[in-house]
């Protein structure tokens, strides 16, 4: 990506109204460092976003909220009351990317190998975007198709609100990946609710194997009202080719990215579970 | 004293002095091609082949010729065509001449079009996006199998190509080169065998992945001639190769070797030197030429992929009755070191084990895909995958333990093999029986440390993730033997200390301290009293480079050998000094002293002596020297891995790399050598492959996608120095660095098959490679 | 609000600079060109390390931060490290283990310790090699580079804690 022009506005507001007035021209920049991945030949202007206040991890009644420029590895450093972001945090990249890369830039522009995409669909989580004034949507509707198209006009993503787990709630994500800074090849994500020993609710989504996250319903609806077990999550698995058909990934066939992601949910549910049962606040 | 315990009272030798260049590197200070970058340094770029076959039809580069800042643009239509060989290897080269600087056709995919050199990457960038090219794509050739047919493509049709020495070289037929050689009778063998075997194995593309890419800075001289500073590995042959592409005298090229960010191999090629020299030659400015990891990967030089048939036959006792090797493999499209691969892949692995019908038949074929060259391991790398595999698979159809049957079968000091004669690089060999060899202890020692005795049959195994325990044993060679030759000067300075100058080439490994070691403990002084210079073919002797595991041994010697002739100067002038008579005198701890010490003068007396007060003269030593053995290391490695049997996933957990590397002249160093090139060998053996497209283009070429092992990846790897005393070589020192690489791939597939008794014949061992040959299980 | 198209300031170990420079070079190109090359260039992509240095007390890849993204900040270079009469605890470790091959990725991994070292306490083993994966070495299996990086750190916090706050020993 070229760069023509550098601007450092200082408010949201500011940043804003320079986006809307560059439109396609102007390019907001957080970490910058996917632009790599983005060779435009056209010049645009760049809208330094880290002078915006917009660092932050607060623990905020239900919710944490994690501002859009927070890097990652603050996030991974963070600790809190039933955190679970850290887990897939510390398998993103390298530890010089995780210092720079944050949490807005890898969810604003979603990449086929994004893991945090992943990770917030099935934590429910809430993005909050500023149009003027701030208002939120859920992750559902927000990761229903690429996000650029909220970002028009100048919108900016300004936090990420995650949901504190609750006693007899459950998180698990799982990373597929060559070595430790490669980029996924299956990513896994479980939210479960445990009542009364049994599945009340569920979340699963994946990524990276399939052009873009979503989440599994299949799975979901297997899961739910049954007990806990390897065998039903093995049986939920199993239908996850009803909701995402596998890519083949790194010269490896779609079968196997297949196998690997049914494994990899299965694994991400176990974890889920364990963390559901090891706290019980 | 034991013969491995001879290097135990020496002073210098032996001991794990500190890297004179560490600290300087440690600093950051100037030290790299791209340091010495002149602030009014032409940046060059080229416009590579985007077609893996295809005929240059026209190119118009006028419009680029015009570009703001544009000095100058090479391409076929304006630079000499001078055939030539990229390979850094002695002269003649073993290898076809069949490259130009540019020609009119391209051979795969990141071949060179045309080049600029403009004052900024950007105006340079820009103007290779204006330089017209129309291609007549030709049918490419991708797989052994394309390369072989019957009617295949030609890849080089060029009246020119040829081989320098009568080797066969059929390029009508694509074929780079073919050695064969049969000791006793393999038909005979097979049929006294009690089981035989026939397994084909595949070995991949690698690339050596330094950090410090392809760089090369050339500039003109005041006096007319040019400056090539170079990241190379090889600046003599460096200096002749360029000057032949340009087509003027060896007299007007200087090359120096800085320090450089490591080579592998890679850089015993001459990828970037020529067209820095012709730029600068154009231009009158110095121009550098920097490969971005993209072109390292895509055009820089790589492994050469093999396809590996082996036949073996076995009795029942344990004697290995036949042994058939059959080498076909793919150079990619030029053809340097396309023999010598091959024929290292035999004769640097058929000696190891005892057998007395052996055949070998290796293969070289052009395809369209990256270029195959030196890279550590060289072809035993590729063989010993098929070989120790086998192994395995041999003991355990006799019911014997994998590791007692490498035992009983491997080659003892004071033998020999019909393979060492039979098969060279690029001619016959040198008979040769194996002087040190301390192989039988490094199979003990690696054992004990990688808790041998705990491994069981795979059958017993159970769970989803199953631990499993391979071995394999390896050798190597030291040197080219009676092809390549090291030199060294070495003379005294007013304190005492010495210039040591040597043609030999420190790619990182430390060669520079190894060898200011050598002249020390010859010299009876100290390594700190060493000013080492090394790699400038204006100020240095010749050496032919590093490559063939030959710096240690070879050029070692040389250096012993000037630091004798010094020393015997040293020693007449110190008797003058004393009035003593030259056998009367001795050096010790840098005087020269008669025999019961009472009498002594320093080096630095001596060299005063000598360079300023009574019959002056300049106290220098200098020799040569070649070899007439190329004595191997020998090494054992152990694995220890956890198969995921739901994914295929393989974590290695702990890695035992033995080696007998004769006396470890640095200990520090050798260690390290043993664990860079293992662990190199284990990403190699799990995580490294060239992805392509359908058009020849490699897809995955960045440490994003092409995964090397970071600090997170690596297992605890354990080097063992096992000591051995090489007769031949500087204070008993044989090689170290190319051996460790070989293990990794076949200890790795051994440990696999016992965690899960899935054998798989062709690696890396990728996950799905791993997940289908459990689901081929039958237990 | 300001628009910075020519120049860019901070402070560069520790002396406040101001360069010019151009909105696309990246901070790498602008060190270099500057003299300050102890900085290596190894991938330009972000993925090998050579290029680190510490941007505000963190390691970052110098080959894709764009210069201007320095404005304000306080960069830290290899050549603030040491000297060779008076080398960080570091550079004496990895060199006396003989922890330095060819070199090249070693500015890079000493920036990343130090990074490690300054930022956190009672550092693990897990901790360590998570702040070091970003640093690629071709020549050494890390196995040397470890066991300095390890010395270093127990060596550090063995000592008296006379770089910690007042009255705060962990």
């Amino acid at each position: 990506m070229k760069l023509c022009e550098f601007i450092r506005p200082e408010s949201l507001a500011q940043a804003r109204a320079v986006l809307r007035k560059l439109g396609p021209k102007g390019l907001p920049l957080a970490g910058g460092t996917a632009l790599h991945f983005m060779p435009g030949k056209v010049p645009v202007t760049a809208v330094d976003l880290t002078g915006l206040g917009l660092s932050y991890i607060r623990h905020k009644g239900a919710f944490f909220e994690i501002g859009a420029a927070t890097p990652l590895s603050d996030i991974q450093r963070h600790r809190g009351p039933r955190w679970a972001m850290h887990e897939i945090c510390r398998r993103i990249s390298t530890h010089q990317i995780r210092n720079v890369s944050t949490i807005g830039g890898n969810i604003c522009r979603v990449f086929p190998w994004a893991d945090l995409p992943v990770v917030l669909l099935a934590m429910n989580a809430r993005l909050v975007i500023y149009s003027g004034k701030l208002k939120e949507m859920g992750a559902d509707e927000y990761f229903s198709s690429q996000p650029a198209r909220l970002f028009r006009g100048g919108d900016l993503l300004a936090a990420v609100k995650i949901p504190v787990l609750k006693a007899h709630h459950g998180f698990g994500s799982v990373k597929a990946a060559r070595n430790a800074a490669a980029f996924s090849m299956v990513t896994i994500a479980a939210l479960l609710e445990l009542k009364d020993g049994r599945i009340a609710a569920a979340r699963v989504a994946a990524g990276s194997a399939i052009p873009f996250p979503k989440r599994l319903p299949s799975v979901e609806a297997a899961l739910m009202g049954k007990e806990p077990s390897a065998e039903v999550f093995r049986a939920a698995a199993s239908l996850a080719g009803n909701d995402a058909k596998w890519c083949k990934q790194e010269g490896m066939s779609a079968e196997y990215v297949a196998n690997l992601a049914e494994v990899s949910i299965v694994d991400a549910l176990e974890r889920a579970a364990e963390f559901a049962r090891g706290r019980t606040e | 004293m034991k013969r491995h315990e001879l290097a135990r009272n020496l002073k210098q030798v032996n001991h794990s002095v500190t890297k004179i260049d560490a600290m300087q590197l440690a600093l950051g200070k100037d030290s790299y091609v791209a340091d010495f970058l002149p602030k009014d340094a032409l940046v060059i770029k080229m416009l590579w082949s985007p077609h893996a076959h295809a005929r240059i039809k026209k190119l118009d580069v006028s419009k680029a010729e015009k570009m703001p800042g544009v000095k100058c643009v090479l391409w076929h239509g304006n630079v000499p065509r001078n055939v030539h060989c990229t390979a850094g290897q002695g002269y003649p080269e073993p290898s076809p001449y069949d490259t130009f600087m540019f020609d009119t056709k391209v051979r795969f995919v990141g071949d060179r079009v045309a080049a600029v050199a403009a004052e900024t990457e950007e105006q340079a960038l820009a103007a290779l996006e204006v330089i017209k090219v129309e291609y007549e794509a030709l049918k490419p050739v991708f797989t052994l199998d394309e390369a072989m047919a019957p009617g295949a493509p030609v890849i080089h049709d060029e009246p020119e190509a040829h081989v320098p020495i009568p080797i066969t070289y059929e390029p009508k037929k694509n074929l780079v080169a073919h050695v064969a050689c049969e000791a006793g009778s393999f038909k005979k063998g097979m049929a006294e065998a009690d089981f035989t075997f026939d397994q084909t194995y595949e070995t991949p593309y690698a690339q050596h992945c330094p950090i410090e890419p392809y760089t090369s800075m050339a500039q003109m001289t005041p006096a007319g001639r040019i400056l090539i500073t170079t990241s190379t590995q090889v600046p003599f042959h460096c200096r002749r190769i360029v000057a032949r592409t340009l087509g003027i005298p060896v007299q007007k090229i200087r090359v120096v070797k800085p320090r450089i960010g490591g080579g592998f191999g890679c850089k015993q090629e001459i990828l970037l030197e020529d067209v820095t020299a012709m730029f600068a030659l154009r231009t009158g400015r110095p121009c550098i030429w920097r490969f971005d990891r993209e072109e390292t990967f895509r055009t820089g030089r790589t492994r050469h992929p093999f396809r590996i048939r082996l036949r073996t036959g076995v009795k029942k006792d344990g004697t290995i009755t036949a042994i058939g090797l059959e080498c076909i493999n793919n150079t990619g499209a030029y053809g340097g070191h396309g023999l010598t691969v091959v024929s290292c892949s035999g004769g640097k692995t058929l000696p190891l084990y005892h057998c007395d019908n052996i055949l070998f038949d290796g293969k070289s074929y052009y395809t369209n895909l990256p270029v195959g060259g030196a890279y550590r391991g060289f072809g035993a790398t590729q063989a010993f995958f098929a070989i120790e595999s086998l192994m395995d698979h041999m003991a355990e159809a006799i019911g014997m333990d994998p590791l007692k049957f490498r035992q009983i079968n491997h080659i003892r000091p004071g033998e020999g093999s019909p393979i060492f004669q039979a098969l060279g690089e690029g001619r016959e060999g040198l008979p040769m029986t194996v002087g040190s060899n301390a192989l039988g202890e490094c199979i003990t020692q690696g054992a004990e440390a990688a808790g041998w005795e705990k491994r069981r049959d795979w059958r017993g195994k159970t769970g989803r993730y199953r631990r499993g325990i391979g071995m394999c044993c390896l050798m190597q060679g030291s040197s080219i033997p009676d092809i390549d030759m090291g030199a060294a000067t070495i003379k005294i300075n007013e304190d005492g200390s010495f210039n040591l100058n040597v043609g030999a080439t420190d790619l990182g490994t430390g060669s520079d301290t190894v060898l200011a070691q050598i002249a020390a403990e010859e010299l009876e002084t100290t390594t700190d009293k060493m000013i080492v210079y090394s790699s400038d073919t204006d100020m240095t002797p010749f050496d032919v480079g590093a490559y063939a595991s030959s710096t240690t041994y070879l050029s070692g010697e040389a250096v012993r050998k000037a630091a004798a002739d010094a020393k015997r100067q040293i020693l007449a002038t110190g008797a003058e000094m004393l009035g003593l008579k030259a056998e009367e005198v001795h050096c010790e701890d840098a005087h020269v002293l008669n025999a019961d010490g009472s009498r002594k003068v320093s080096y630095s007396d001596i060299a005063n002596y000598s360079l300023y007060q009574k019959n002056q003269y300049q106290i220098i030593g200098t020799a040569s020297h070649i070899t007439k053995k190329s004595p191997p290391p020998f090494a054992a490695h152990f694995a220890e891995v956890e198969v995921d049997t739901l994914t295929g996933f393989v974590k290695v957990l702990n890695y035992v790399s033995t080696i007998d590397c004769g006396t470890a002249v640095n200990p520090a160093l050798c260690e390290g050598q043993t664990e860079g090139g293992t662990l190199n060998g284990i990403s190699y053996a799990l995580t490294e492959e060239y992805l392509f497209d359908e058009k020849g283009k490699m897809r995955n070429a960045s440490f994003a996608d092409y995964h090397i092992y970071s600090m997170r990846d690596r297992p605890p790897i354990k080097a063992i120095l096992v000591p051995s005393y090489e007769d031949t070589g500087p204070f008993g020192a044989k090689s170290v660095s190319e051996i460790c690489i070989n293990g990794p791939a076949p200890a790795i597939g051994n440990a696999i098959y016992n965690a899960t008794g899935a054998r798989l014949n062709e690696f890396p061992f990728t996950p799905e490679k791993v997940l289908k040959a459990i689901k081929a299980v039958k237990k | 609000m300001k628009t910075a198209v020519n120049t860019v300031s901070f402070t560069l170990n520790g002396e406040k600079k101001t360069f010019s420079t151009r909105p696309d070079e990246k901070l790498l190109d602008l060190l270099r060109r500057e003299g300050y090359k102890g900085t290596k260039y190894g991938c330009g992509q972000g993925t090998c390390g050579a290029c680190t240095v510490i941007m505000d007390g963190r390691a970052v890849y110098a080959c894709l931060l764009y210069a201007m993204q320095a404005e304000g900040r306080k960069v830290r270079t290899i050549e603030s490290m040491g000297t060779h009469d008076k080398p960080a605890p570091i550079q004496q470790e990895l060199v006396a283990a003989g922890a330095v091959q060819c070199g090249y990725c070693i500015p890079g991994i000493i920036m990343s310790a130090t990074a490690l070292m300054e930022a956190e306490k009672d550092i693990t083993d897990e901790v360590a090699r998570e702040y070091m994966d970003g640093n690629l070495c071709r020549c050494t299996g890390y196995e040397k580079i470890w066991v300095a990086l390890r010395k270093t750190i127990d060596r550090a916090a063995a000592e008296p804690a006379k770089k910690a706050p007042k009255g705060g020993k962990k």
